[in-house]
């Protein structure tokens, strides 16, 4: 009696996991470290787990700076180019002007900010396409990154910079805390500000949200300047790991940028964001990245199999929200 | 009527914007005009305006392609490899390039038509099958000991003008796409597309059909760019196509081709494509250190949307005007 309503309560727990968006991903989460671990002694060791969160930490700060402009039907390719300026920025002001960290990281994320506002401002009060704004932004910002460097990396770097990197708590990376309270802080704003709230009513319905009297155009500000910050933190991660400011920083986002929120549940046509949604996809890359080499596959199939990857991801997403009911976003 | 006239003025704008800038650097960029710098200047551009085809016409059907790059990396592979390691002649691994770019095409094609998931994620993530898939099958080598008929090509001069045969090409890929888009049924039915796709459905057109082939066009375009880079640099290497995504949206743009579907301009791909090549290489011969190019091209394109737009503005305005 006591043992068939125990079953009944874990039946009915299961059934109301299974309403979540982001079961499907846990699940498969779940299978692909199940197996690694059985298939790899040292892929549950804690160095291994340290490489996969490290990984994790970053992919998940570029795929949040996508989400958040995707958030109001809009693209950024630009994420990257932030990403690249930030870094920089933030490594020649430790380097050549020899001030604090704290400068640093401030005038990274100011270097952020005021890229995504740049971004904003000009899909705000022009209505030129985002897609084209930043597509040509990115190439400013990246001209400006080189440009400033002469391609030449900034070595001389604060040494508790670059140590954080490397520091972990276990197996846990230092710089996976600052992803975490980042993530902790994006879905408090995207659910319980105005501002959030506003930010997705304009992704849902632009003309409802006119309507509505909410003031779109700084809506749309706000969701570029947020994507700058998220992407120059997504920057001065990636410098504080390699221990030096490199202006190729962010290159290789572009991609990244999409399938960690396009995995995640993202809606490219806006009005939505998946916070556990975007972690469990960035998890998902980084144990798919890291078994890879565990397998001693060639590198050189990492992208092929990537690339194939994500195409059944977005088309698994895709059914899936296609048919059946209606999931309950997030939380 | 407005609209013509419209449509004209942006095209003379745009030639008008371009004369000035070739006129500046003649004058003011030491060797501009020099016959060699003539030469690869222009052979340059041509190639970038070929990547600017295959942009536009999925771009005049509502889609896009950001496999360009990898289309064109991956035929300019595959023709290399034929005609280093198989030793076939380049009349046999052309087409045979040619032919993998349109497939790769039509595979970007089928996906975005039967998922119904957008061009832009589709070709994001087939981007770096593509790239993966070439990179897995030519290690990462280059064939750089082509058969010297096919490097002649893009060295000789026509008729002793600092013109190579590759302008030729892309001449005459021009005046396909003239034709297709001006007198044919399929290129009437790409532009009502992506004018409006439901409209195009409800009057008959097969619009699936229809995105599959402008995939197809756009994947050859690819592919004819990647040999032409390949000629140009007498050499096959893996990362041809991986500098495209800029140039190819940029110049389709300012050419006058609108990126939500449904218009289209190859003569302004054309001139605009000019203008971009001839911006990047003067530039550089102003001695401005080439890590502004990226920035001079941004901000070029920036500055050429937005006047686009201040001019759509004002021209409302004044025929609101004219009205009252």
């Amino acid at each position: 009696m006591n043992q068939e309503a125990t079953l009944e309560r874990g039946r009915r727990a299961f059934s109301r996991l299974t309403e979540y968006s982001w079961a499907g991903l846990a699940a498969i989460l779940l299978v692909l470290v199940v197996i690694m671990s059985v298939v790899s002694d040292s892929f549950l060791s804690d160095f291994n787990l340290f490489v996969i969160f490290r990984s994790v930490a970053t992919a998940v700060l570029i795929g949040a700076a996508q989400m958040t402009v995707l958030s109001i039907g809009q693209m950024n390719l630009s994420v990257g180019g932030i990403g690249g300026l930030a870094a920089i920025t933030s490594g020649g002001i430790m380097d050549a002007m020899g001030l604090p960290v704290w400068a640093a990281i401030g005038g990274g994320l100011a270097c952020g900010a005021a890229c995504g506002a740049f971004n904003g401002i000009i899909v705000a009060k022009t209505g030129i396409n985002a897609f084209i704004v930043t597509i040509a932004t990115a190439s400013v910002f990246l001209g400006l990154t080189l440009g400033i460097t002469s391609a030449q990396p900034y070595y001389n770097l604060d040494p508790g910079f670059t140590a954080f990197g490397q520091a972990r708590l276990a197996f846990f990376p230092m710089m996976g805390f600052i992803t975490l309270a980042t993530l902790g802080v994006l879905a408090v704003f995207f659910y319980r500000t105005l501002v959030g709230r506003q930010i997705l009513a304009v992704g849902g319905n632009l003309g409802a949200a006119q309507t509505a009297g909410i003031p779109v155009g700084r809506r749309i500000i706000w969701a570029h300047v947020i994507s700058g910050l998220l992407a120059a933190s997504a920057g001065m991660l990636w410098v504080s790991q390699l221990g030096a400011a490199q202006p190729m920083i962010g290159q290789s986002w572009l991609l990244v940028s999409f399938a960690v929120p396009i995995i995640g549940g993202v809606a490219l046509t806006g009005g939505s964001v998946r916070i556990i949604g975007l972690l469990i996809a960035a998890l998902i890359i980084a144990v798919i990245d890291n078994s890879l080499v565990h397998l001693g596959i060639d590198p050189i199939y990492v992208e092929l199999l990537l690339g194939l990857f994500i195409l059944g991801a977005v088309y698994a997403s895709h059914v899936a929200t296609r048919s059946g009911k209606p999931k309950r976003s997030l939380r | 009527m407005r609209n013509a006239l419209r449509h004209n003025q942006q095209r003379l704008g745009l030639l008008a914007v371009t004369v000035v800038f070739w006129a500046s650097f003649a004058i003011f960029a030491q060797g501009f005009l020099s016959d060699f710098n003539l030469f690869t200047l222009l052979r340059f551009a041509a190639v970038q305006i070929v990547i600017a085809f295959g942009q536009m016409i999925a771009l005049s059907a509502g889609q896009m392609n950001l496999s360009l790059g990898a289309i064109g990396g991956s035929v300019a592979m595959c023709a290399g490899g034929l005609m280093e390691v198989f030793g076939l002649s380049p009349f046999i691994a052309i087409p045979i390039g040619l032919a993998l770019g349109a497939l790769m095409g039509t595979v970007n094609g089928v996906l975005t038509v039967r998922t119904g998931i957008n061009s832009f994620v589709i070709t994001l993530a087939t981007a770096s099958v593509f790239t993966g898939l070439m990179l897995a099958i030519t290690q990462a080598h280059s064939y750089d000991d082509l058969p010297s008929a096919f490097l002649t090509f893009s060295r000789i001069r026509v008729l002793g003008f600092p013109v190579s045969p590759l302008v030729l090409v892309m001449l005459l890929a021009a005046v396909l796409l003239w034709l297709l888009y001006n007198k044919t049924k399929l290129g009437r039915e790409i532009l009502a597309v992506g004018a409006n796709s439901r409209a195009a459905a409800m009057s008959g057109i097969p619009v699936g059909a229809t995105i599959i082939k402008t995939h197809m066009l756009s994947g050859l375009l690819a592919g004819l760019a990647g040999i032409m880079t390949a000629a140009m640099l007498a050499d096959a290497v893996p990362r041809i196509g991986m500098d495209w995504l800029l140039p190819s949206f940029a110049i389709a743009v300012i050419g006058g081709t609108s990126i939500s579907g449904g218009s289209v301009s190859v003569f302004g791909a054309v001139v605009g494509g000019f203008l971009v090549s001839g911006i990047t290489n003067g530039v550089l011969l102003l001695n401005v250190s080439n890590f502004f190019v990226n920035l001079f091209l941004g901000l070029i394109l920036l500055l050429a949307v937005s006047l686009d737009r201040i001019r759509d503005v004002v021209m409302t305005r004044l025929s609101l005007g004219a009205r009252e």
